[in-house]
């Protein structure tokens, strides 16, 4: 028996004995089951699905830390109550401020009588939802989980919260402090045409993550460009593609939007844009080429899995030991340091790479942001077809207040929208190894001040960040089309996004 | 008495005196008329409204609709995705069809007996059709992961592909794991039906074929299938139409992909609605759809003289 054999063996009996001892939930030991590659818990691992699974700490809530201000219970109570009976929807992904706000919701339905529903479903699903929502005007939902790709296209069906803030003074959150939102987030998320779409909400982005053990393992120091990425990640397939781990692990998967954003950040680094200031498609350029060049490269360093995964699969990758180095989401972290994972401790975070020259955002278009970390933060937008607008917007600033996402940051380990949660002194405590770690957020404020990239601001761009896009990359990389030439997979692209653009006037 | 008066009079008996005569199975209108109404609200009324949905064009910046019956019908004449989507539902009809129709005969031909044992054989066949088909399509996503799928790790044990190969991640062979899903939970379908068919054959006509010396083969090609052939082109056609629509495991295993190597009418379809919300374009080839469904099962049934 391999060692990895044995190890996995002994993962399976150990879930089975914490479940048989009542140590962890059902959930949990047929999500364990699932990971390990058990067939009879395929129902769990497809309820999961392609959601971005929740890699917090849930035991911290109901902890004395992680109480309610008794005064913000009274303000609910006494400006809620007039809404009891109210039933409030919204739909998300599994994105951790969703999942801690499901759990602690209490919170606030008690002291209002605000009944709140939250759907949880995958990306797609998410966007299906809100597309109807939006185009029959229904109002089934009160609120909008918009990722930052979609803020343009739902723009108009959103009620801009500083403004509502302003004209409803009597719902108003005391203390609720605009100012204290990360300014770099409120402009590269929720800002369009000079209207706030939505309060920021989450912020996964960019940032370079690297197996310790493994770079010392090999003599290499960890790289701080793509040149030394590239080497890195060659020399590490080749010593070790045998043990079943290759250099790094993507989200590749054809077709799906995980696949644009590992797209987008190969281009920006390699000096180009999606578009350029003449609202053309940019990525067929030398510079946009040369970026995808080396992401078939990167896949070819990779497991072939990749090819199928988006960023769970990915993050699936970095826990069962198949990779060593990622650049990727910073909000896998705490799952990484989970008291159960197989990695605690080994991976740690460092600066995104660096690269070629950026291009200056004068020379691009539809308000891109090229820089060296893609960001796929979300906003929370107040639908201005909403049945119960005021009640929603009461769930919205509570939701979206200090004290809520201090704590959604601690109990769901992902990196806070509000400046005064990153030097709250809970966050500081946790910033060691461990469940729940926060010991990433240092450099994810940095990287949120100072390499935040931002995707092009317009109402085409989800579909073409969720289709033409990575259904054409898909066909290059798996091989199924363009006989391997990243030109002409960029030029098929550039020719369907032109005349999309050009046919809706833009 | 004249014989037609008489039986008026039964009727006429059998009549419950305090029903009103419209309400009566001499005046079925009244009864058919919830069916009907189902029928129009669930069947008639969606499909005029996408009639009407295709007959517009969608611009995608500021969502406005304005009448243009040809632009979508032209647009999908060069559509190379749609071209695409037809070729693949027809491989993954045809494919499936076949191997389902074969290995439901196959194994509706070893049940067919009334030894003991063979029962609940039978009743255990049901078992995958009650599994919902998202389910179906994640359990194989599982068994064919690339890293620690058991099928997978199955295959390249025995070196038919190289250590980690993705077989849902690469464009030839995706297809064939997807149809590996749809086959295994659809032929126990194909099975029950053959079974029913071959448990209702008269048993002389083999009596005596069996008598004139005829081998087991010679039977059933020249007896089993000819009586079964009316059976099989329902089997066929059912199983056929539902094919043509296949979405579920396109959409759990593949997404469509890897590219477009797994896309179907229906999963371009719901690609266009769901991702570029284009509803007008995706009515159009969910029309597009049904317009060749109903031309194969026409000429299907044409052929081979099946009458509904």
């Amino acid at each position: 028996m391999s060692f990895k054999d044995h190890d996995k063996k002994t993962f399976i009996a150990d879930t089975a004995r914490d479940f048989a001892a009542r140590r962890i939930t059902k959930r949990d030991f047929m999500k364990k089951m699932a990971l390990a590659g058990v067939g009879f818990s395929a129902f769990s691992a497809g309820l999961l699905g392609n959601t971005r699974g929740f890699r917090g700490d849930l035991s911290l809530i109901g902890t004395e830390a992680m109480a309610q201000d008794a005064s913000v219970t009274q303000w609910l109570k006494d400006v809620g109550s007039k809404y009891k009976g109210a039933k409030i929807r919204y739909t998300s992904e599994a994105t951790p401020p969703t999942v801690v706000l499901d759990k602690i919701k209490k919170e606030f339905t008690d002291p209002t009588g605000i009944e709140v529903e939250v759907e949880i479903v995958p990306l797609e699903q998410v966007l299906a939802k809100a597309t109807q929502d939006v185009q029959g005007q229904l109002g089934t939902y009160d609120l909008y989980y918009l990722d930052q790709s979609w803020v343009a296209t739902f723009a108009q069906d959103t009620i801009d919260p500083t403004q509502y803030y302003k004209d409803k003074p009597d719902l108003a959150m005391p203390n609720f402090d605009w100012d204290d939102f990360s300014k770099p987030l409120v402009d590269g998320l929720a800002m369009y045409e000079g209207k706030m779409v939505g309060i920021p909400f989450d912020i996964p982005i960019f940032m370079l993550m690297y197996r310790k053990d493994i770079l010392e393992k090999h003599g290499i120091a960890v790289p701080t460009t793509e040149d030394e990425f590239t080497a890195a990640i060659k020399k590490i397939t080749e010593a070790e593609k045998a043990n079943g781990m290759y250099g790094t692990g993507l989200q590749a998967k054809s077709g799906h939007y995980s696949l644009n954003c590992d797209w987008t950040q190969m281009v920006w680094n390699a000096g180009g844009s999606i578009f350029g200031a003449d609202k053309k498609f940019k990525g067929n350029d030398e510079a946009g080429v040369a970026g995808l060049a080396l992401y078939q490269e990167w896949a070819k360093n990779a497991p072939p899995e990749s090819l199928n995964s988006t960023w769970d699969g990915q993050f699936q990758m970095m826990a069962a030991g198949q990779c060593a180095l990622v650049q990727s989401w910073d909000e896998f972290f705490p799952g990484l340091d989970a008291a159960d994972s197989k990695v605690q401790g080994l991976w740690m975070p460092a600066k995104p790479l660096q690269a070629k020259p950026l291009r200056p955002t004068s020379e691009v278009g539809f308000g891109e942001i090229p820089n060296r970390a893609h960001q796929g933060g979300s906003v929370l937008g107040l639908s201005k077809y909403s049945k119960n607008v005021d009640a929603a917007w009461l769930f919205m600033q509570w939701a979206c207040s200090k004290d809520v996402m201090t704590r959604c940051t601690l109990i769901g380990g992902f990196a806070p929208m509000r400046i005064s949660s990153f030097t709250d002194p809970r966050v500081a405590e946790k910033a060691v190894v461990g469940p729940g770690t926060t010991r990433h957020l240092e450099l994810v404020k940095w990287i949120i001040d100072n390499d935040m990239a931002s995707e092009p601001d317009m109402p085409l761009w989800a579909g073409f960040s969720n289709n033409e896009i990575p259904v054409n990359l898909g066909k290059l990389l798996t091989g199924q089309d363009f006989g391997g030439d990243p030109k002409k997979c960029m030029d098929t692209i550039a020719a369907a996004i032109d005349a999309a653009v050009a046919d809706a006037g833009l | 008495m004249p014989a037609d008066s008489a039986s008026l009079e039964v009727r006429a008996t059998d009549r419950r005196p305090w029903l009103p005569h419209w309400l009566t199975s001499e005046s079925p209108l009244p009864w058919l008329l919830p069916a009907a109404a189902l029928m129009a609200v669930f069947g008639i009324y969606p499909l005029i409204y996408a009639v009407t949905l295709s007959l517009y064009k969608k611009n995608a910046a500021t969502r406005k609709m304005v009448f243009d019956p040809t632009h979508n019908w032209t647009k999908i004449l060069s559509d190379e995705r749609v071209w695409n989507a037809i070729y693949n539902t027809f491989l993954y009809t045809g494919v499936a069809l076949v191997f389902q129709l074969v290995l439901g005969m196959l194994i509706a031909l070893l049940l067919d007996s009334d030894r003991k044992g063979y029962g609940v054989l039978r009743a255990m066949m049901t078992l995958p059709l009650v599994i919902p088909p998202a389910v179906t399509g994640m359990m194989f996503l599982l068994m064919l992961n690339g890293s620690f799928g058991v099928l997978s790790r199955g295959l390249i044990a025995m070196g038919v592909f190289p250590p980690g190969f993705s077989i849902l991640g690469t464009a030839n062979t995706a297809m064939a794991g997807v149809l590996l899903a749809e086959i295994w939970q659809w032929t126990p379908f194909m099975v029950l039906i053959m079974l029913a068919g071959l448990r209702s054959l008269p048993k002389e006509p083999f009596e005596a074929a069996a008598i004139d010396g005829a081998t087991a083969f010679q039977a059933f090609f020249k007896l089993t299938l000819p009586m079964m052939s009316k059976v099989i082109a329902i089997a066929v056609l059912i199983r056929g139409i539902d094919l043509f629509r296949a979405f579920d495991y396109v959409k759990v295993m593949t997404d469509s992909g890897p590219g477009t190597a797994t896309e179907t009418l229906t999963s371009y379809a719901g690609r266009i609605y769901f991702g570029n919300a284009d509803f007008p374009y995706a009515s159009t080839i969910a029309l597009l759809t049904l317009i060749i469904v109903i031309l194969v099962s026409t000429a299907f049934m044409k052929a081979f003289k099946v009458k509904l």
